[in-house]
């Protein structure tokens, strides 16, 4: 009885070691769909596991690491030979990281990567980068680089994409009040271009018409499809504090290296690819043409704080730079402008009044007009 | 001679078995497994240690973030990843005085840590994105206060990914790229001379 007892204990202790033979978070078989201009990879994961993505040149491949996630036996390889891919390699990286390792047969891609959600697996779809609409216009500015002499050729500004801020599933910010910031940009949005219309000799684009949720890449696609010359993304503000009040106006701040510099290094080498530039040069090439749009955004940006702040008479927090999703890869001067805290009680009973909106619509309307009219002199010089 | 062969026997049909047995048995019990192994662990128990931590909230106006010391209490040989938790935890708690305010939803729950090379990604619950009153100003000082009181205490990383629910996204409210690590950025602390 006593040796009975014995072998029970054991089999409890064994529990703990036998659960380490089955770790959570094991990848399921990776699938590959081969199509005539789409290659899909489907790998199963559990419910949890999270991605982080980065792109890497020479050779081209896409580098998924996995979190938590668990690979048994340590290593697979899957040979694809297709027109997009060559093969992918899995790996424990680490504790708990699984790095996934997409080798490609051309630089000349794009891709895309997404959760699953219903039975979860990570998908990456790798197409041809000629259906990618930034690629497009990248490739234009191939023949010119330094798009200002594009632009001086065109002689004015034709074309403006005005953004509204938000919409349909996304409310944005929401007041006190319950006022939802993507119906006052919206309307903001309407008047002024019926402002610009009615005044100027100019086309002016909305990214969204009604209350749609349109994605932030698809803003920027909008925009450069278009071909605009200025790109104003109006959004009302919020903070963590009510009391907080007044007008801000953002342009994009420099994207350092190492923060996304892979993915403009990628971009900007398969643009270059035919091209036997050294990579240095290609580098100094891709930053002339950021920095010059830097510059007019920022140029931009103050004259429209100044007259909006100066038209409804509001405190103004200044021009301030940061890292914006929307206004990334846009390939013209663009600025984001909060018009006021719809998080502050007595800005957002002004915000819902259609007649300051128009006072706003008016203040930004009036620093567009100054920046292309100083825009234009210079050109007809 | 041929009884001693068969305990011997037995006994090892006996070992093969409890693995079989715990194999099968594992998934159905394994969280009690886990919280055995909890409890085993617990017994290890070191006095903890103080530490001070710079922790980054923001200005009233919402527009700087300023560095507020605190003293917080510490594992003894606690790993890195549970130490930058703790330091995120206390930020997320917000400030003890009036001269600062809070820069994440008070709801928000640290998922996981991990570290690799340079970059420290925290992986944080969906409240963070759920119950953030939005606007640019306000997606500044929680993507900033985040990012700079992490390297200011750990400053062997030089990057900071932010994750939601286990993947990275594309912003918190909507402008701020957090698609990437991100650096320190210096423009948004108060500087002390003013």
């Amino acid at each position: 009885m006593k040796r009975y007892l014995f072998w029970i204990i054991a089999l409890v202790l064994l529990f703990p070691f036998s659960c380490n033979a089955y770790q959570d978070y094991q990848i399921g078989e990776v699938k590959v769909n081969s199509g005539p201009d789409l290659t899909t990879v489907i790998i199963p994961v559990k419910k949890g596991t999270g991605y982080v993505v980065r792109e890497l040149t020479e050779p081209p491949r896409i580098v998924i690491n996995l979190y938590p996630a668990n690979l048994d036996p340590p290593y697979r390889e899957i040979r694809v030979s297709d027109q997009f891919v060559q093969k992918i390699r899995l790996s424990r990286d680490s504790k708990n990281v699984v790095k996934v390792v997409i080798d490609l047969n051309t630089p000349d891609y794009s891709f895309d990567i997404s959760l699953q959600r219903e039975s979860p697996a990570v998908v990456a779809e790798i197409k041809s980068a000629h259906e990618d609409a930034i690629f497009q216009l990248l490739k234009q500015e191939k023949n010119s680089p330094f798009r200002s002499e594009t632009r001086e050729d065109k002689k004015g500004i034709y074309c403006i994409v005005i953004d509204p801020g938000h919409g349909g599933k996304d409310p944005g910010a929401i007041g006190p009040s319950g006022l939802k910031e993507k119906d006052i940009t919206l309307q903001i949005a309407k008047k002024l271009k019926s402002l610009l219309e009615k005044n100027l000799p100019v086309k002016v684009i909305l990214t969204r018409e009604g209350d749609k949720y349109v994605a932030l890449d698809e803003r920027t696609e909008i925009a450069n499809m278009v071909g605009g010359d200025l790109f104003i993304s109006i959004h009302t503000n919020a903070a963590w504090d009510r009391r907080v009040q007044g007008v801000e106006t953002f342009y994009n701040s420099q994207y350092v290296y190492g923060e996304g510099a892979e993915e403009v290094a990628s971009r900007e080498n398969t643009v270059f690819a035919s091209e036997t530039l050294p990579s240095k040069i290609k580098n100094i090439i891709w930053d002339l043409i950021q920095n010059q749009y830097r510059s007019e955004s920022k140029a931009l940006s103050r004259v429209v704080q100044q007259s909006l702040t100066e038209t409804c008479g509001m405190v103004s927090r200044g021009v301030k730079s940061a890292q914006f999703y929307v206004l990334r890869g846009i390939a013209m001067p663009a600025i984001l402008v909060e018009v006021g805290f719809i998080s502050n009680p007595w800005e957002e009973r002004k915000l819902k009044d259609p007649e300051f909106q128009k006072l706003v619509a008016l203040g930004l309307y009036r620093g567009l007009r100054n920046y292309i009219d100083s825009f234009n002199r210079k050109v007809s010089q | 001679m041929g009884n001693l062969k068969r305990k011997i026997f037995l006994q090892l049909a006996l070992i093969i078995l409890a693995f079989i047995i715990g194999i099968l048995i594992a998934p159905l019990v394994r969280e009690t497994a886990y919280q055995i192994k909890s409890w085993v662990g617990k017994e290890k128990f070191q006095a903890p240690v103080e530490k001070v931590v710079i922790l980054y909230f923001s200005t009233p106006e919402g527009e700087e973030l300023i560095p507020v010391k605190r003293k917080i209490w510490m594992e003894k040989e606690s790993s890195i990843n549970n130490e930058i938790k703790k330091v995120i935890e206390e930020l997320i708690k917000g400030p003890e005085s009036d001269s600062s305010i809070p820069t994440v939803p008070p709801e928000t729950k640290v998922k996981a840590i991990y570290t690799r090379g340079d970059t420290i990604y925290v992986d944080f619950s969906s409240s963070l994105v759920e119950k953030h009153p939005g606007g640019t100003s306000g997606e500044l000082v929680t993507v900033y206060s985040i990012v700079n009181t992490l390297l200011e205490n750990f400053p062997r990383y030089s990057k900071v990914q932010l994750l939601i629910e286990g993947s990275s996204h594309h912003t918190l409210a909507g402008h701020i790229d957090i698609r990437n690590p991100l650096s320190r950025n210096e423009g948004l602390i108060k500087s002390l001379e003013r």
